[in-house]
């Protein structure tokens, strides 16, 4: 058992590394295909031909293709992102800086769409058929129907312009430095309210609707009909019984619903001018800043590819419980 | 007994509203299409320099018009699609479906008309303008093929008439013709415009939805839009849809390592957020309506080589294949005449969930300033330049949201219904 | 219930912390709302113009140019320099520096660091963005100032530069910010791009960084030790770095921000019935244009060889297109006429040198149709489309994403053309793929705008030597201008240099390279409590240590 578990998992690992190789692969060839040349975003009247000849030597744009691509391979794995254009400072320190706000900001939404999914599905379910679980759905369905950018200038338009109760823009007030501890906090979610709404909106009519479907199937299923026969209370079978079940087929959605948040942060930041990977992101890709918009998708990339892993773990460490659970 | 409206109902209706309100369209696209056939008869050449996109378009879909009735008379009672009870989804389809097509005959202006902005710039919907005709200055055309082409123009609106003037008001002063624009009075000899019963000629022109900011009318732009949207839909997941076949099936066929290599290559994708792959490839490369087809095809691929893989790895080993096989018939015979039939069904509840996700995308890349463009009228542009004006003209982001969240709505029913229908066990 | 109140909790909590960090009142402090962040507090790299604006809040230059409104040109204040002196002939200039002035950690300055500040600026392996700008000194084959020959350091406060023989030096080109020797001297030239000291700069302006929060803001406080510094005066500038073009102007209606550039024409109204924002307009710094190739894009490419385009080569055509085009109806419709109609590359605000005789190439949609027909563009295949020798009148016109203003023109411009017969297809492009195709001169025609150098620059638009005029996009070449602008290069008194512009700007509007569409304003909202902003041409916050606020 643990050395078809090892075996399992050594694969796996060899697996991701594949597929990391191949977007850096792929990422290089979609980099040295693009039009654009990094220096351009110095065009101006006052701007010498010398300058431009020299900067472009400096970007190593000169070098035959194939050694910019084993230099390129080779750094990476290094762990050495090189320099960003416009920054000045080596690329990783530029993607820390912004990658912590947005794990931040999207493990926060995460968190609040497993929650509120979670509570409203089994509301839900326990109430099959009643107005509360009809409104749900249709209204998850209208929420899932609804492109973030619509909802979030709708939100600014109706919490910020009209009602003034929440900031429009930015992660921090002016005065951030001089308040307590506690105000820090309570500024850093008072400007975050409208954003996280934005963000989570959609997940929670995905995560809702798996959940809520996932719990009709298992509550058809003959072993629940047994213990619901035999008098077993209706709160133990749903956490002893169906929410298990329920939760494994989520884990793998979960695994795809990091992609869709990673995207609905890139827009959410957008909108709301917020200090993140996605701003980052379209800001290098515009600048034409390469070793910076290698880096952030490479970032991206990995934290997809990580929290899959850790999605199919989980799932492996699910089912040999359930295998346990049935056979106890 | 109660009526249940079905789809043919719908249509039915369709066709006689617009006979009721477009009556002189239609009479004349059927005078053009007879004369345009005249053309072709008596000079083949020239017919051919005339035929352009929007003569095609218009007659096409003045014989398809003409076909509706003939349709709903022998499929009605037979057809299961015509036969369907009509819900919201199927309403918002199949009305998409007839924008789609008769684009031209619902509407009767260019998506694109714009004259006189001063009059026309942000009007509220059901606002109109008053239309004064001028009279031509060109002479009178002598040729047949001049008229033909006079007699095109007039029925084919192009974007822009040097024939009229928009006016709020026409007054006649002595032997002047004064009209105000706004509050600007302007004046213009009797002899420059034309006259009917002794006063100048002078109709009405309703924006039903009003107008945006360039003055062209929102729901002429909303019905073409109809069309761009479908068509970025359509042809995105036409994209996917070869990507992921032939992927999955050759990647299913043959196995080992070229299904490594394609199953990699689907984790690839499936492992960069797929925003960020659209927007680098857009922002790098640039973005016409093409680009936004296949990028967004080329982001959705992944689903339905993972469902056509599987289903052909099931299927492969089953006994009618192998004989199917060991019959001499060719990989390409079995792909379409065994494997397809089997995973038609879910292939296409992907396809319709994949569908509503590309017009998503479509609408939020335009709102990051990579979508189609503003040279055609797609709802996620029209959003986009909505959104600018929230403040002052609501209903220029208010109407293209509402049929967007309408259409992804619709799309997503339907997807639900149709999986419904195959995995009955989630039926209640 | 229980349970219910629990969910209410974090919402509770967020209103009490919220409440926790209540607004302490800055009288004196300024917030400007910015769409993107600096790279950078080192003038060597300061390329965009709010790069520009910041670091010369914390870098002064030996002279300080302010705009004279009068003459429509630049005048040199001291600044540093309490004076300057030139030599009779132009070879050198001589310098007396102020001597009360410090480095922000308290070391005096002194002419050693502006010695230092040129011969970095000027040194290759920095990659400094004034590089290859020195001209008239004497320098190496690599452009790289020769110091021993250059300068003549007299005192410390006293700095003799000489020039090259022959060489024409300008006020202008001498005065730089001037960076500090003892931070910057501790660095391998080549390091000093990457150096921590751009973020925690060493600063000798009226401003000093106090923070500087990436993405977020920037903050600068007022430096007391300054001998600008006057305490009725501001005494913190904060930039708010909002991306978002709705954002900034909500918060500049809500007073979260006090300035603002770049206003949307459609959003003045609605900012004219605020009290607390006053509306300013900065004019004639930017124009829009269509660029018409003067040359075919594809020979170009097939080894460089100059032929005429075959839509646009003739300069009759080229005035039709401009006939064809209502500029007036965008100016009026979209602009509200915050702006002017450009006829040449030389800006109204140019007093002196502006040539008011030349007259607009006014809409009249007959009249280019009748130079169209008359070069021999005619629709012989009735397809709606004119054309010559086979050639139908079809382009596309490209047209740089993000840009309202440009996408409006474009619509406008596209149905312009359709009523003469030009068939156009719009296509919007991202900056970084229209720069490309702007530099492989790759494209019939496209849409943009220049945002004009003061003092006037010519030579880099539309020298003739394509090679001089890196930014002769469209490849305008004409003798005559050439020689104009060679002559103009040189020092000479001002009725030569008008009579010179003058001819200049009627030769380009003979040939009308390109449509020049309009002057575009600059427009600023301000607090209306700011006192004492001079917004001009300069820019929104030149010379912001002087504003104050009205309490």
């Amino acid at each position: 058992m643990n050395k078809e578990f090892l075996k399992a998992l050594l694969k796996r690992i060899i697996s991701s590394l594949i597929t990391l190789f191949l977007l850096i692969s792929f990422l290089f060839v979609l980099i040295r295909l693009s039009p654009g040349d990094p220096t351009h975003k110095f065009l101006s009247a006052k701007f010498s031909p010398e300058l431009k000849i020299k900067v472009t030597a400096d970007f190593k744009l000169d070098q035959p293709i194939y050694e910019q691509y084993i230099n390129f391979v080779a750094n990476i794995f290094k762990g050495d992102l090189g320099i960003s254009y416009n920054y000045r400072m080596p690329v990783l320190s530029v993607v820390w800086q912004f990658l912590s706000f947005t794990l931040l900001f999207a493990s926060i939404s995460f968190v609040i769409q497993i929650i509120i999914s979670f509570y409203l599905s089994i509301k839900s379910i326990r109430k099959k058929g009643n107005t509360f679980d009809k409104v749900v759905s249709k209204l998850s369905l209208i929420v899932y129907a609804t492109p973030a950018f619509v909802l979030g200038v709708f939100l600014i338009y109706l919490f910020s312009v009209q009602l003034n109760l929440f900031p429009s823009s930015g992660s921090k007030s002016l005065d951030f430095d001089s308040f307590s501890i506690a105000g820090k906090i309570g500024d850093y979610f008072w400007h975050l309210t409208l954003p996280i709404i934005t963000l989570s909106s959609a997940g929670i009519a995905i995560f809702y609707k798996y959940l809520r479907d996932n719990l009709e199937e298992t509550y058809q299923q003959p072993f629940i009909l047994n213990l619901r026969a035999s008098g077993y209370d209706e709160k133990v079978i749903l956490i002893k019984h169906v929410l298990p079940n329920a939760i494994r087929p989520l884990i793998s959605v979960a695994g795809i619903e990091l992609g869709i948040l990673l995207g609905g942060a890139l827009i959410t930041e957008i909108i709301f001018g917020l200090p993140g990977m996605g701003r980052l992101m379209m800001s290098s890709i515009f600048e034409r800043d390469y070793p910076l918009v290698i880096g952030c998708a490479l970032t991206a990339g990995l934290i997809i590819i990580i929290s899959n892993f850790i999605a199919d773990l989980l799932k492996m460490k699910l089912d040999k419980r359930m295998i346990k659970g049935l056979m106890n | 007994m109660k009526f249940k409206p079905q789809i043919w109902h719908l249509l039915l209706f369709f066709w006689i509203t617009i006979i009721i309100i477009r009556v002189e369209l239609l009479i004349d696209l059927v005078v053009l299409w007879a004369k345009y056939f005249l053309l072709f008869i008596s000079d083949f050449n020239i017919a051919m320099q005339l035929l352009d996109f929007n003569l095609i378009d218009s007659i096409l879909s003045i014989k398809l018009f003409i076909i509706i009735p003939i349709i709903l008379f022998l499929f009605r009672k037979k057809s299961l699609w015509l036969k369907a009870s009509l819900n919201f989804s199927s309403l918002t389809l199949v009305m998409l479906l007839l924008a789609f097509i008769f684009a031209p005959i619902i509407t009767d202006e260019n998506p694109e008309f714009q004259k006189d902005l001063k009059m026309t710039k942000l009007l509220t919907p059901l606002s109109s303008v008053k239309i004064l005709h001028l009279s031509k200055k060109e002479n009178t055309p002598t040729s047949a093929l001049e008229k033909f082409i006079n007699y095109k123009h007039k029925i084919i609106k192009p974007s822009y008439n040097e024939n009229i003037i928009l006016v709020n008001n026409v007054e006649v002063k002595s032997d002047r013709i004064v009209y105000s624009q706004k509050n600007i009075q302007k004046e213009i000899n009797f002899s420059d415009v034309q006259i009917k019963d002794g006063i100048p000629f002078v109709t009405n022109k309703i924006f039903i939805l009003g107008t945006d900011e360039f003055g062209r009318d929102i729901f002429t732009r909303l019905i073409y839009g109809a069309r761009i949207s479908l068509l970025v839909g359509i042809g995105a997941v036409v994209v996917s849809l070869l990507i992921g076949l032939s992927f999955g099936f050759i990647a299913g066929f043959k196995g080992g390592f070229i299904d490594i290599i394609f199953s990699r290559l689907t984790d690839l994708f499936l492992a960069f957020p797929i925003i960020y792959f659209i927007v680098l490839i857009l922002a790098l490369f640039g973005n016409s309506l093409l680009a936004v087809i296949i990028v967004l095809g080329l982001s959705g691929w992944m689903g339905l080589f993972k469902i056509v893989k599987s289903e052909v790895l099931a299927e492969k080993n089953k006994d009618y294949i192998i004989t199917a096989g060991m019959l001499g018939q060719t990989n390409r015979k079995i792909l379409t005449k065994e494997i397809l039939p089997v995973i038609f069904v879910p292939l296409v509840v992907n396809i319709v969930f994949q569908f509503s996700n590309v017009i998503l995308a479509e609408s939020a890349l335009s709102y990051l300033g990579l979508g189609t463009g503003n040279s055609y009228p797609s709802w996620g542009a029209m959003i986009e330049s909505g959104q600018r004006y929230i403040i002052k003209a609501w209903w220029m982001i208010s109407f293209p949201g509402l049929i967007l969240v309408a259409t992804l709505l619709s799309a997503n029913d339907f997807g639900r219904r149709l999986n419904k229908v195959i995995n009955p066990g989630i039926r209640k | 219930m229980i349970r219910k109140s629990l969910f209410l909790l974090p919402i509770l909590l967020i209103i009490f912390l919220s409440s926790c960090g209540t607004k302490t009142e800055h009288p004196n402090r300024v917030v400007i709302g910015i769409p993107a962040d600096v790279n950078t507090f080192n003038p060597l790299f300061a390329f965009s113009v709010d790069e520009g604006q910041v670091t010369e809040l914390l870098y002064l230059s030996l002279a300080d140019f302010r705009w004279n409104e009068n003459l429509g040109e630049l005048e040199a204040h001291p600044m540093l320099a309490n004076s300057w002196e030139w030599a009779e002939d132009s070879s050198s200039i001589t310098f007396y520096l102020r001597d009360d002035v410090m480095w922000s950690d308290s070391i005096p300055l002194t002419t050693e660091d502006v010695v230092f500040s040129l011969d970095v600026y000027s040194d290759p392996v920095v990659n400094s963005r004034l590089y290859g700008f020195f001209e008239d000194f004497y320098t190496d084959e690599e452009n790289h100032i020769d110091v021993k020959k250059s300068f003549l350091v007299k005192s410390d406060y006293e700095l003799q530069i000489n020039f090259k023989p022959g060489a024409t030096p300008k006020l202008i080109d001498v005065v730089h910010p001037v960076i500090p020797k003892h931070i910057f001297d501790k660095y391998d030239r080549k390091d000093i791009e990457t150096a921590e000291a751009n973020f925690n700069p060493v600063t000798n302006g009226p401003f000093v960084l106090k923070k500087w929060d990436r993405n977020q803001t920037i903050t600068l406080g007022i430096n007391e030790n300054s001998f600008l510094y006057n305490p009725e005066n501001i005494n913190e500038l904060i930039f708010k770095i909002i991306p978002d073009y709705k954002s900034r102007l909500t918060q500049l209606t809500k007073g979260e921000i006090d300035l603002m550039e770049l206003i949307s024409t459609e959003d003045i109204e609605e900012l004219k019935n605020l009290d607390k924002v006053t509306l300013r307009t900065i004019e004639g710094r930017e124009y829009d244009y269509v660029a018409w190739n003067n040359i075919d894009p594809n020979v170009y490419k097939d080894g460089g060889g100059i032929t005429p385009n075959k839509l646009f080569g003739k300069k009759e055509v080229r005035i039709a297109l401009t006939h064809a085009i209502n500029r007036k109806e965008i100016l009026e419709e979209y602009l509200y006429n915050y702006g002017e109609l450009a006829a040449t590359p030389i800006s109204p605000i140019f007093k002196t040198y502006i040539n008011s005789d030349i007259e607009q190439y006014n809409y009249d949609p007959e009249k280019a149709r009748e130079i169209l027909t008359k070069e021999g563009w005619r629709d012989t295949n009735n397809n709606g489309v004119i054309d010559k020798n086979g050639v139908e009148f079809e382009f596309t016109l490209n047209i740089p994403g993000g840009s309202p203003l440009r996408t409006y023109a474009s619509a406008i411009i596209k149905n312009n053309l359709k009523a003469v017969g030009i068939n156009i297809n719009v296509e919007t492009l991202e900056m970084g793929s229209l720069m490309d195709k702007l530099y492989s001169k790759s494209m019939d025609a496209w849409m943009a705008a220049w945002y004009i150098p003061i003092p006037i620059e010519l030579k880099a638009f539309w020298y003739s030597d394509l090679q001089t005029s890196p930014v002769n996009f469209v490849s305008y070449q004409n003798k005559k201008a050439d020689k104009i602008m060679d002559e103009l290069t040189k020092n000479s008194t001002i009725d030569k240099k008008k009579k010179l512009y003058f001819e200049f700007q009627e030769i380009i509007h003979e040939d009308e390279p390109m449509t020049f569409m309009y002057w575009t304003s600059n427009i600023v909202g301000i607090n209306e409590s700011l006192r004492n902003t001079g917004i001009g041409p300069l820019g929104a916050i030149t010379h912001c240590w002087e504003w104050s606020v009205k309490n």
